[in-house]
Formats: C-alpha cells, sequence, structure tokens
C-alpha cells in the first residue's frame, strides 16, 4: 500500500479546489485538497474557496463543493470541524453571528448568496432549516405550520392556508397523527414528533433546499428511523444536505458524503466509497474509529 | 494508506479484529498441516495419517462457524466501515475458502485410503506431488500475504494459479494416456485424477485468499476477473 | 501527579476515611441548614414587629368618633329664608350647632365653659350640616338627629380609654370628660368607620384629614410613569438584546444603564426640578412632573428585566424564526416578545412599586405642599401617598400619629397588590417552551 498514491482526481472532475497549504493541527498529515468528487455536473448549491472567521480564528479553509439537484448530501466530522458553520453558511444562518465573515463564491441556481443586494429573507424561504433540537413555535400545530406562508403572504385565503398546512404535515409523515388536534400547542408533542412538525414547518413554504443540523442527535432510534424515511423520500423534491454525528446515519440517508476535518474538507464522495473504501486516510481514521 | 487495526479508540475493539484474525490464520496453519498430511499420505500410502486429515476436519469445521459467530458479532456490536467492514468481511470469505481446501484435503485423505488398499505406486504420483508443492506454496504464500498486508504478494501468488492450472491439464493428458495405454489401471487412475483435481481446486481457493488480500487492503473486489478493479497496480 | 498504585489503598481503607470525614460534613450540612432558617426567622420576625407595630397604631384611623345631636335648622339662627348656593355659603352652621350643643348640656353656662363645650365637636361639623341641607332643601326649619365628627381630642380621649381606665387627657378638661363620658354612656357618642379618612384631602384638623388626595397622586404619577417608562424601557432593552451590534459603545451604554439604577434618588428630584421644572416650565407639583421623575428612576430597573426576560428566551425560538425567513422585526413581534413579556411585566410592577414607594425626588419637585383638593389630572397639584405619610409623621397632633400608620397600611397594601398581580401575571401568561 505504501508504494501506491491514491489518486482520486483521475475520476473525479478536472477542476480542483486550490491546495490548501496549511498544516492541520493536531494531526501529523496535511490536508493540501478535498479527495474525492467534490463536483458534480447538476449542482443547485455551488460553493467554491469558502473561507469562514470567527474574528480571528479562521473556521473554515478554503472549502469548495457542490450539492446537486435532488440530491441528499452528509457531512461528517468530529465536533469543531466545521460542518455545522459550514451548513449555516448555506443560508446565511451565520449572519446573526457577532464577528463571523464569510469569503468565497457561494451560488444557489447561479444566483449568488452572499452580496450586498442579496436579501436574506427570500434566500431563507428557498433554503429552509431543520436544527439539531427540535425547536416548534409555543403556538399552536397549525399555528406552527401556517407561519411560514403567511408571513411571505403565500396564502391569501384561509382555506389555501388549511390545504398547505394540510399537505406540508402529511408529506412531513405527521398528519394522522395531529389532524385532530391542530389546535394544541406543538410543543406537546413527542421530540420525533416535534422534528417531524419543524420539517413540515420547513416545507410548508415549498423551499428548494432544506438543510438539516443533526436533526436526530436529541430522537429517540424509533424517531431517528421515520426521519431518516421522511429525508428518503423528500429527496424527490428538494436538495437536501444533512450534517450529523451518526456515521450510520450518513451512510443510510446520503448518496455523497462530505468528511470535514479541522476546518477543511478533506474528502468527498459517494457515499458507498465513503462508507466501504476511503481515499483519505483521515477520513478512514474517523470513521473506523481510530481518533484520538 | 496502511492498516492498522490496533489504533481504535475502543481498545475492545481491537482484541476483537486482532483475535478474529488470530483465529482466521490459526485456522489457515491448520489446513495447510492437513494439505501437507493429505498430500504425503498419498505418494506413502500412510492410510494412518490420512485418518488423521479426516479426523481435523471436524475441528476444522468448528473453528469456521465459531470465527463466523464471533464476525457477527463484531459486525452487531461495531458497525465496522471501511478497513474495520474488510477485515471482517475479508476473514470471513477466507475462513469458508479455508474450509473448503479442508474439504478437499479430506478427498485427498479419503482418496490416499483408497488407493492405499488397492496396492501402491499407482502412476501420476509425480505429477501429484510437483502440483502439489506449487498448491502448498500458493497457500501459505496467500496467508503470508494476508498476515503481512502485502498486496504485490498476494498478487504474485494470484498468477501462480495459472500455473497450477497449466500444470493440471498437462498431467490430465498424461493420465489419460496411462489410462489408454492399460485400462486395467482406470480406477486406480481415476483416483488420482480426483486428487490432482482437489489440489487444482485448493490453488484456486488460495488464489480466492490472495483476492481478499487486495480487497482488504486496497478494498477493490478483483474477483473473477475484474483485475481492473485494483487501479494503477 | 499522583501514582494511583504506589498510595495503594484499599477499598476497605477508602471506606473508612470517607466515614472519618462524614460526620463533621453532616455537622456544616446541620450548621449551613440552621444558619438560613435563623437568617428567615429573622426577616420574619423584624416584618412581624414592623407590622404588629402598624397595625396596633394605625388601626384606630380606621374607626372615628362622631357626637349624635339633634340640630335645628333654625332660619334665624343660620341667617338665611331659602336654600340656595349664595345663602348657604353665608349661612351660620357653627351657630346651629352651638346651640344644639348647649340645649344637650344647658350646665355649661361661663365663657370658658362653652368654649370647651362648643369644641366637642370637629370644626368640619358646620360642613357635614351644609352638605345635609344643600342635599335636603325641605329641612330648613325642621329638627333632625345628626351624627357629627366629634373632635380629634375628643377622639384621642375616647380611643386611649380602651387602653387604660384614665385614658389620654391632653387638653381634654375634667368637666369635658366628664361629658364626653356621659355621651358614651348614653350612646351619643360612638366610634363609627371613618369614611373621611378616604374620601378627604389632607387637613390642619386630623378628623378631618384623608388620603385620597395623595392616593389619587400616586395613581396619576404612577400612571405617567407607566405610560413613559414602560414603552420606552422595552423599546431600549429590545434595542440592546436584538439589534445593537455587540462593541465598546453599548458596552458604555450598558454599564451606563446599570449605573442608572444605583444613583440615588434625590439626584433624579434634582433632575427634575432643573430640566422639567426650570427649564420646560412645567407645573410644580404635578403628578406629570412627578411621573417624568419617577420614570427616569425606573428605566434602568425596567430596561434590566427586560433584557433579561428577552436573554431568557431560547435562541432556538429566535433560529427558527430566522430559518423561516422571519425579519428580524418579525423575529421580535411575533416570538420573542410574547414570550418574554411576562418577565417585562413583572420588571415593569416592581419597577412601578418602587416608584411608589419613592419620596425624595418628589420632594425636590414641589410634591410635598399641602394638598386639599383631590387632584382631577395630571396637571393639578398633588402629593403622593409617602410623600403624604412623611407630612402626618411631622404633625404635631397626636390623632395624626394613628393616620400616619393608617397610611403605610394602605400603601403596603397597594404595594402587596403590585407584587400579588406580578405573580398572578406571571403564572397566567407563562408558558412552557
Amino acid at each position: 500500500m505504501n508504494t501506491m498514491t491514491l489518486d482520486a482526481a483521475g475520476q473525479a472532475e478536472p477542476v480542483q479546489p486550490k491546495a490548501v497549504e496549511q498544516d492541520t493541527v493536531g494531526t501529523q498529515t496535511k490536508v493540501r485538497e478535498t479527495v474525492g468528487k467534490p463536483f458534480c455536473d447538476s449542482a443547485k448549491l455551488r460553493m467554491r474557496n469558502v473561507n469562514v472567521f470567527y474574528g480571528e480564528a479562521q473556521a473554515i479553509h478554503d472549502v469548495s463543493l457542490d450539492i446537486g439537484r435532488n440530491e441528499v448530501v452528509a457531512m461528517i466530522g468530529p465536533s469543531g470541524c466545521g460542518k455545522s458553520t459550514f451548513l449555516r453558511c448555506l443560508n446565511r444562518m451565520n449572519d446573526t453571528i457577532e464577528g463571523c465573515r464569510v469569503e468565497g463564491e457561494l451560488s444557489l441556481d447561479d444566483e449568488p448568496i452572499y452580496g450586498a443586494k442579496v436579501d436574506v429573507v427570500p434566500l431563507r424561504a428557498r433554503v429552509g432549516m431543520v436544527f439539531q433540537k427540535p425547536n416548534p413555535f409555543p403556538k399552536s400545530i397549525y399555528d406552527n405550520v401556517a407561519y411560514g406562508p403567511k408571513i411571505h403572504g403565500i396564502a391569501s385565503r384561509r382555506a389555501e392556508l388549511d390545504e398547505i398546512v394540510e399537505n406540508s404535515l402529511r408529506r412531513a409523515g405527521l398528519w394522522n397523527e395531529v389532524k385532530d388536534r391542530l389546535d394544541k400547542p406543538g410543543t406537546g408533542l413527542s421530540g420525533g414528533q416535534q422534528q417531524r412538525l419543524c420539517i413540515a414547518r420547513a416545507i410548508a413554504v415549498s423551499p428548494e433546499v432544506i438543510l438539516m443540523d443533526e436533526p436526530c442527535s436529541a430522537l429517540d432510534p424509533i424517531a431517528t428511523a421515520r426521519i431518516e424515511e421522511l429525508i428518503d423520500e423528500l429527496r424527490e423534491n428538494y436538495t437536501i444536505a444533512i450534517v450529523t454525528h451518526s456515521m450510520q446515519q450518513a451512510a443510510r440517508v446520503s448518496q455523497r458524503t462530505a468528511y470535514f476535518h479541522l476546518g477543511h474538507l478533506v474528502e468527498v464522495n459517494d457515499t458507498e466509497t465513503v462508507f466501504t473504501n476511503p481515499q483519505h486516510e483521515l477520513t478512514e481514521a474517523y470513521i473506523t474509529g481510530r481518533f484520538g | 494508506m496502511e492498516m492498522h487495526f490496533d489504533q481504535h479508540i475502543s481498545r475492545q475493539f481491537n482484541e476483537d479484529l486482532e483475535s478474529i484474525k488470530t483465529e482466521m490464520l490459526e485456522m489457515g496453519g491448520m489446513v495447510a498441516r492437513q494439505v501437507a498430511d493429505a498430500v504425503d499420505a498419498l505418494a506413502n500410502a500412510d492410510s494412518e495419517l490420512a485418518e488423521k486429515v479426516l479426523h481435523i476436519e471436524e475441528e476444522i469445521d468448528r473453528r469456521e462457524m465459531a470465527l463466523d459467530e464471533h464476525a457477527t458479532l463484531i459486525i452487531a456490536k461495531r458497525q465496522p466501515a471501511a478497513s474495520d467492514l474488510r477485515m471482517v468481511l475479508s476473514v470471513t470469505r477466507i475462513a469458508r475458502d479455508l474450509e473448503r481446501i479442508g474439504d478437499e484435503a479430506s478427498k485427498i485423505a479419503k482418496m490416499a485410503i483408497a488407493l492405499t488398499d488397492e496396492g501402491t505406486s499407482p502412476r501420476g504420483y509425480t505429477e501429484i506431488r510437483h502440483i502439489a508443492n506449487a498448491v502448498r506454496k500458493m497457500l501459505n504464500d496467500a496467508l503470508d500475504a494476508y498476515t503481512r498486508f502485502d498486496v504485490a504478494s498476494a498478487m504474485a501468488t494470484l498468477a501462480e494459479d495459472e500455473q497450477v492450472d497449466m500444470d493440471y491439464r498437462t498431467a490430465v493428458r498424461e493420465l489419460i494416456t496411462y489410462m489408454m495405454e492399460d485400462p486395467r489401471s482406470i480406477s486406480r487412475v481415476i483416483n488420482v485424477l480426483w486428487s490432482l483435481r482437489s489440489l487444482e481446486r485448493i490453488g484456486d481457493h488460495a488464489k480466492n485468499i490472495c483476492e481478499q488480500v487486495v480487497y482488504l487492503v486496497e478494498g477493490a473486489d478483483i474477483r473473477h476477473g475484474h483485475e481492473k478493479n485494483l487501479k494503477n497496480f | 501527579m499522583t501514582d494511583l498504585s504506589q498510595t495503594k489503598l484499599t477499598q476497605q481503607q477508602v471506606r473508612e476515611r470517607i466515614e472519618q470525614r462524614l460526620a463533621s460534613r453532616h455537622r456544616k450540612e446541620k450548621i449551613f441548614r440552621g444558619l438560613g432558617i435563623a437568617s428567615i426567622a429573622f426577616g420574619m420576625l423584624a416584618v412581624l414587629v414592623l407590622f404588629t407595630d402598624i397595625i396596633s397604631k394605625g388601626s384606630g384611623a380606621f374607626v372615628q368618633s362622631a357626637i349624635e345631636l339633634r340640630v335645628h335648622y333654625d332660619e334665624q339662627v343660620l341667617g338665611i329664608d331659602k336654600v340656595d348656593d349664595e345663602s348657604l355659603a353665608w349661612a351660620n352652621f357653627t351657630g346651629v350647632i352651638r346651640e344644639a350643643l348647649r340645649e344637650r348640656f344647658p350646665e355649661a353656662s361661663s365663657r370658658s365653659e362653652k368654649r370647651e363645650l362648643y369644641s366637642l365637636v370637629s370644626t368640619g361639623a358646620p360642613f357635614t350640616l351644609r352638605d345635609r341641607l344643600e342635599a335636603n332643601p325641605e329641612l330648613l326649619g325642621q329638627t333632625e338627629t345628626v351624627w357629627l365628627t366629634a373632635d380629634d381630642d375628643v377622639d384621642t380621649f375616647v380611643k386611649s380609654l380602651s387602653d387604660s381606665a384614665e385614658g389620654f387627657r391632653g387638653r381634654t378638661s375634667d368637666q369635658k370628660a366628664g361629658w364626653i363620658e356621659q355621651l358614651m354612656a348614653s350612646g351619643e357618642l360612638k366610634k363609627r368607620f371613618n369614611t373621611t379618612f378616604f374620601t378627604n384631602g389632607d387637613s390642619r384638623e386630623p378628623e378631618q384629614a384623608g388620603i385620597r388626595a395623595a392616593l389619587m397622586g400616586s395613581l396619576f404619577t404612577l400612571l405617567v410613569t407607566l405610560a413613559l417608562s414602560f414603552p420606552i424601557g422595552v423599546a431600549a432593552a429590545i434595542y440592546l438584546e436584538e439589534y445593537a451590534p455587540k462593541n465598546r459603545w453599548t458596552d458604555l451604554i450598558e454599564v451606563n444603564i446599570n449605573n442608572l439604577a444605583a444613583v440615588p434618588s434625590i439626584v433624579f428630584g434634582l433632575l427634575g426640578l432643573a430640566i422639567f421644572i426650570n427649564f420646560f416650565e412645567l407645573p410644580r407639583s404635578a403628578p406629570l412632573v412627578g411621573g417624568l421623575v419617577l420614570t427616569l428612576m425606573t428605566l434602568p430597573t425596567i430596561i434590566i428585566s427586560s433584557r433579561a426576560a428577552l436573554k431568557a428566551v431560547p435562541p432556538s425560538i429566535r433560529e427558527a424564526a430566522m430559518g423561516m425567513g422571519a425579519s428580524r422585526m418579525q423575529v421580535v413581534f411575533h416570538h420573542v416578545l410574547p414570550l418574554a413579556m411576562p418577565g417585562m411585566l413583572t420588571g415593569a410592577i416592581i419597577g412601578m412599586a418602587q416608584a411608589l414607594g419613592e419620596t425624595a425626588p418628589l420632594l425636590m419637585i414641589g410634591m410635598v405642599a399641602f394638598i386639599v383638593d383631590v387632584p382631577g389630572g395630571i396637571t393639578d397639584p398633588s402629593t403622593v401617598l409617602p410623600v403624604q405619610i412623611f407630612l402626618w409623621a411631622d404633625s404635631p397632633e397626636r390623632a395624626f400619629v394613628e393616620r400616619t400608620s393608617a397610611a403605610i397600611m394602605v400603601l403596603l397594601s397597594v404595594l402587596i397588590l403590585m407584587n400579588a398581580s406580578a405573580v398572578l401575571l406571571r403564572k397566567k401568561l407563562e408558558r412552557r417552551w
């Protein structure tokens, strides 16, 4: 093996992200460039040479990645590797964090995500988000789902709104469980139901991309399985980027998996490849539990 | 990429992987011994040795089952990925090949007993010796390559199988002429042919083991003539 | 680094060591608990003493001695022949009362005796008669029995009789005491519920002094304070918490707000005097100015408590709303504010309670004036409850002692009511999330 060098670039697209010339602290390995297939032909989200800073500290180093249409891309990596930070760049949720600066080109359908003229309100309507902890509003189930359509003025009549709410809840697989108690508080549901309510709330504004930040980390295995099943169904209509700590989950739900390490995007590959034969030794070390 | 199975955060996981590998290699050692004994029994018409070979067969079957169970437990408890997953899979696959090799060795031992009963010195022993040596070397090299995660050596050993197959075909042709010359020898020569056939099969299984070495180290499946899956070699 | 293998403690030894320390640990625990109970007991005792003292002193003010007299509305004595506004203003009701008193106690003959006799009833009694006659003009020339408020000396003497058989005489002569006892024996002098205390403004005569003016003054002042400080405080808190960038300027503002909360309240009074009265020439002694000054004083409290309430709203709610594409204002008004409102209201009510009890700054802006008329609006001169208490506590008449305590009781009950409503509001509005 030592005699061989893996040159994954040979089979990926000719375009390669700029080399990262920094030593990664804590390991002897130098992360120079992303190996595998970071790009794809039908990219919904296109990120090039993204750098993110928190004040002086750099959280993301020169990450380039495409997320394809109707594709689920999983982002894995140890805590603090920047995967959540990167995810939150995609709908500019980092804007609210004091001292956070994002550099690089990010585009959604070739329209820039960052820029002085870009309004975040319609952007966030197009790029929905589901968070780690289920966070329904302390309002009724109906109001939770209807909130997005209401503030964006999507539904003009009550009947239309009712329809959107029902459809969203159906697609989130929650309708049958809550149809008789739509006026009850969303916070009274179980953890898994709350998370599906949050997904229903996100899809109620018909986004094109759904970002999920560890959506199952607070849920039990059965609720987790439901969400994973849901993600698979949602893939037909949406592009999904999911950050997860569970490698099995990444393996189950995603088509491609991106491995982040200390702010660098080490490897992006088809999920099967990453979990059977990763090309970078850092990826290998992480997914086989050899860290530390 | 170097193979390290002793650097997991979980020490128990290290030990589990190490122990199935050791179990498999022990099993490999037993099977190699069994093949050698079977060939010796045949060559020396030693029915006692042949009986011993048949006896060991049960032990090998038992070990294969134990190894399978052990591997199942590792998969259930650890959900191994990447090289760990390939390690577990390759160990179980090799164990299966080893068990088959054991079966073939038993067949040879049975032939040895049959030939001993019929009388000594049949024709074709030279060929058997020649092919047996080649096959035993292959088996030892394959296990050795696995121990050292040595892809180059595995590929070299794998290539030897072609020579064995050729030698086997030559030997078969030769034995057919024997039978044509002396029809009375047909039943004995067929026994020899069966033994040769078993040795050739053992060579095939040794080749499978080499393929598993490649799979373990490179993650490339080169079985059934898919050598192109192994890039840059 | 301690090498564990070198210390070689067996489990047995470890257990013994733990047990050795156990007794002293339990003892410390008990001592600490005892200290806690003792401090609470001390606090409760102080409150108890305060309350008993105030209640025992003040409860008397809620009753007032009154004397029953047969009054003849004699046209001649009154000096009028019809009942109208002008004649009522002229009418000599004092004479009517004096006549009634002379009739009741004919034995008083000398000048000094008569003066003694006349001082049985309050100087405010003629007004009672005037009001009656105004309400019932047909009484002119008739005779009726009315209860007239007794003078404060009489009242003090009557009330002190329950403490000792002698009673507190003060200026009361033996003869007068005799008359009082006579009246009491015949049931013509009784302690009745003191409505005057709740309907009148301040007065030099204790028996005519009431807290209504001060209460209304406090109410108007608080209304002004609430109307100004709550919106301003909440707006400031929302800006600082949700919008303002964290930099040196906002840090400076934050430090200053915290400092402001610690500034002595009299300074706010001086500020109010200088700015609102001297510069803007707003009326003196008015609840408007008082409210402005108290707004300055309560703003820091409201801002600080509102910010705490905003901080307590889980960030996940903000993130959820923001992730839906809600604008900053929508996030605040749809989600954050409803959740923070109970906390903000509690803060505001506590700030209001603080403002209600404040005296010093109001002294500076002239709300210490002697106000007889009940104020009708925020620009009328008025005083407030704590200032009224301060004024009465300063008055020499013995009857003001109980009125001071009674006013304190009223103030305390309003405060308790406000704090209780804060707790109730919180309970009612608070939602779990």
